[in-house]
């Protein structure tokens, strides 16, 4: 903001003279550079916005504002049931993969064990592994437990949700494990001793005292976990079941049909939740810096 | 003059001290034998923090343990605590066997050094911590947490968290949350160390003071000898993880029993002598002292005198045959306000001893200059003799 002042000549109000007023060249470059990137990224976001809006069933013509599409949305039940979908396995993906997440996050940070550095490793490999990858991993692991299952239990086990969750768990616990973990490694570890010493139990010392001072860590790690079982696409796709694909992969299916004014709508409906939980996350990490 | 050099009271390291008599109590807390090795995995060397200690604690007295960074004390502590486990050796609570327990079973209760309050409670919650965990009914829980700040002179701060608070006051909440508990023992980890000087001086009194009134023995970690000998009934010596004396104050200071002792706690002459007889020993420079050794003829042996222990004469003073006395040339003086610290070499024939000598700056007090000749006396038994 105050790059835009300085842009632009010194602002009439010398009050605050805290801001930054650049003066040369480099400077000034710098400021308009700014503006480049705000643009580069919010322009289309805007466009976005602005096209969901549209009336007209052409994506690029613009008639006149209406709410149209997004009562189509609303109504369309392959949409809502993409929406139910995504909800279902982001919560179930979330649930599992904090508790789990947190689990091993406490486990590599306290405990100290034969094998641990190569645990360690390990852990965190589907944080850097493609996508794709993984995918073709999960899809290949699915099919021969299937066939183990039909196998040895006679049970017949298909894809759909169940898988769909089963993978997001994969990746998310390396994710909140790494949050988590962050957050426990700023953690005196004579606080748990103290707690030993004024007679609680393991399991009470985790609850009593343990657990509230992660508790930011471990809710930052469920945002981020949340945030990216919602909007994951690639892994989704090869591990989905017919009727049971998620909002973001039945998107990306509906482009492959053409572009049409609908999609703007669902895309403004997953870009106003992801803002949500980016505000929420936000809102904690400040609050874990209070005193 | 005569006045500056009382003869001290007499007390040799094998005297029995008062407190030993007071019966057959046991010991509040035994260690026997208790050995700690850290790491010598594939790593390479095991660290031995804690070498074979054999120590007893009694019951209602002010223990310290004092020794360099790094000699092992907070190690022997926490094994009482229950956060370390022997290597070998027992480590008993009033005669019951804790050297394996959790610290959840131990009867005794932890002051930090970094004092580990649950920043996310208050005062109060933090001090009736161990109260919850241990099922105390809510109504005595308050009456006991009410006491115990009042007895830290907290109770108007209850409310507060921690951060709240500044560094003497945390360490009072600290001293609370472990008191409340009626502890049989309480460990103190260098509690004092974060405080600066005015407040530490303050603190040292304070935690006697209720360290009197609650009865309950205060096993203390320091490094910093003052601490040790203000506050202690007794002391503990530790060095490289052994521990090399235990005795009162007085004992320590007076009667080291090794080099190491001497020179850690105060500041000492060591003068390096020959054996005579049984009862003296020569120092380098010819000069014959009385001094029990305790070892044969001929042998070499350490002694230590504390410059304090030392009075200052003119050359031509009268002989005084009570006093052994070196007689030697002033090199430097020091004036230190309250004291005045000397520098002697002495002249008689053989290797100069070089001795500090330390007069208090009391009225009436004779003040020497550089390169005046002095007389350095004292009583027989200001030396001790060590086994190093
Ligand atoms: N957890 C540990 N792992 C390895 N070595 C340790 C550990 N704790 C202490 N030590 C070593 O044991 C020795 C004694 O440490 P400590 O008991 O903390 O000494 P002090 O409290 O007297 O300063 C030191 O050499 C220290 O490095
Ligand atoms: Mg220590």
């Amino acid at each position: 903001m105050s790059v835009v002042d300085a842009a632009s000549g010194p602002p009439p109000d010398v009050a605050e003279d805290s801001v930054v007023r650049p003066k040369r060249t480099v400077e000034r470059i710098l400021a308009g550079n700014a503006w480049i990137v705000f643009a580069f990224l919010y322009l289309p976001i805007l466009l976005l916005v602005v096209l969901s809006f549209n009336d007209n069933r052409t994506v690029g013509v613009w008639t006149e504002p209406s709410l149209r599409w997004y009562q189509a949305m609303f109504t369309d039940r392959n949409v809502l049931g993409a929406l139910r979908n995504s909800l279902v396995v982001a919560f179930i993906s979330t649930v599992v993969s904090t508790v789990l997440g947190t689990a091993a996050a406490l486990s590599l940070e306290r405990f100290r064990y034969r094998g641990q550095r190569a645990y360690d490793g390990l852990l965190y490999l589907p944080v850097i592994i493609p996508d794709v990858t993984m995918a073709v991993m999960m899809l290949l692991f699915f099919v021969q437990a299937f066939d183990l299952l039909g196998a040895v239990l006679g049970v017949n086990a298909s894809f759909g949700i169940g898988t769909i969750s089963l993978s997001h768990i994969a990746f998310n616990i390396s994710f909140v494990a790494v949050v988590v973990r962050a957050r426990l490694a700023g953690l005196d570890p004579s606080l748990e001793e103290a707690a030993a010493d004024l007679y609680a139990s393991r399991w009470q010392a985790f609850r009593r005292v343990t657990l509230p001072l992660i508790a930011p860590g471990v809710a930052g790690g469920a945002l981020l976990a949340l945030t990216l079982s919602l909007d994951e696409v690639v892994i989704t796709s090869f591990v989905a079941g017919p009727g049971s694909t998620t909002l973001p992969v039945y998107v990306f299916g509906l482009v492959r049909r053409g572009v049409t004014p609908l999609i703007n709508a669902v895309s403004v409906l997953m870009l106003t939740g992801s803002m949500l939980l980016v505000l929420t996350s936000l809102l904690i990490t400040r609050r874990r810096d209070e005193p | 003059m005569t006045e500056m050099l009382r003869e001290p009271r007499v007390r040799t390291a094998l005297a029995p001290d008062p407190v030993a008599e007071s019966g057959t109590k046991l010991p509040a807390v035994a260690m026997q034998g208790v050995t700690k090795r850290f790491g010598g995995g594939r790593g390479g060397d095991p660290v031995v923090a804690v070498d074979d200690l054999h120590l007893d604690i009694r019951d209602g007295e002010f223990f310290s343990l004092l020794g360099p960074s790094g000699c092992g004390k907070t190690t022997s502590l926490r094994m009482i605590a229950g956060f370390e486990y022997p290597s070998a050796g027992s480590v008993r609570i009033f005669d019951q066997e804790v050297g394996l327990e959790p610290p959840n079973r131990r009867p005794v209760n932890t002051v930090f050094q970094s004092y580990a309050l649950f920043p996310h409670m208050t005062v109060v919650q933090n001090i009736a911590f161990g109260l919850e965990m241990q099922k105390v009914p809510d109504d005595e829980i308050a009456t006991r947490v009410g006491e115990v700040l009042e007895l830290v002179q907290l109770s108007g701060q209850a409310r507060r968290k921690p951060s709240q608070l500044s560094g003497g006051q945390q360490q009072r909440v600290a001293l609370a949350r472990a008191l409340v508990n009626h502890p049989k023992v309480l460990l103190l980890d260098e509690p004092l160390g974060a405080l600066d000087l005015k407040l530490r001086q303050a603190m040292q009194l304070e935690l006697k003071r209720i360290q009197e009134q609650v009865g309950i023995t205060f096993v203390y970690v320091t490094h910093d000898q003052e601490e040790a000998l203000t506050m202690s009934d007794r002391i503990g010596v530790m060095n490289l993880g052994q521990l090399l004396q235990v005795g009162p104050p007085e004992a320590i200071y007076d009667t080291p029993r090794t080099r190491f002792v001497a020179d850690f706690i105060g500041d000492t002459n060591l003068l390096s002598a020959e054996v005579v007889d049984a009862d003296t020993a020569r120092l380098t420079d010819g000069t014959v002292v009385r001094v029990a050794t305790g070892r044969p003829v001929g042998a070499t042996v350490t002694l230590a005198i504390r410059p304090e222990k030392l009075g200052l004469w003119h050359a031509d003073a009268e002989r005084d045959l009570r006093l052994d006395a070196v007689t030697g040339r002033i090199r430097r003086m020091t004036f230190l306000g309250n004291a005045i610290v000397y520098e002697i070499v002495t002249e008689t024939s053989g290797t100069p001893v070089e001795l500090t000598v330390r007069q208090g700056n009391t009225p009436g007090i004779e003040h020497f200059e550089p390169d005046e000749r002095v007389r350095v006396r004292w009583w027989p038994t200001s030396t001790a003799a060590l086994e190093d």
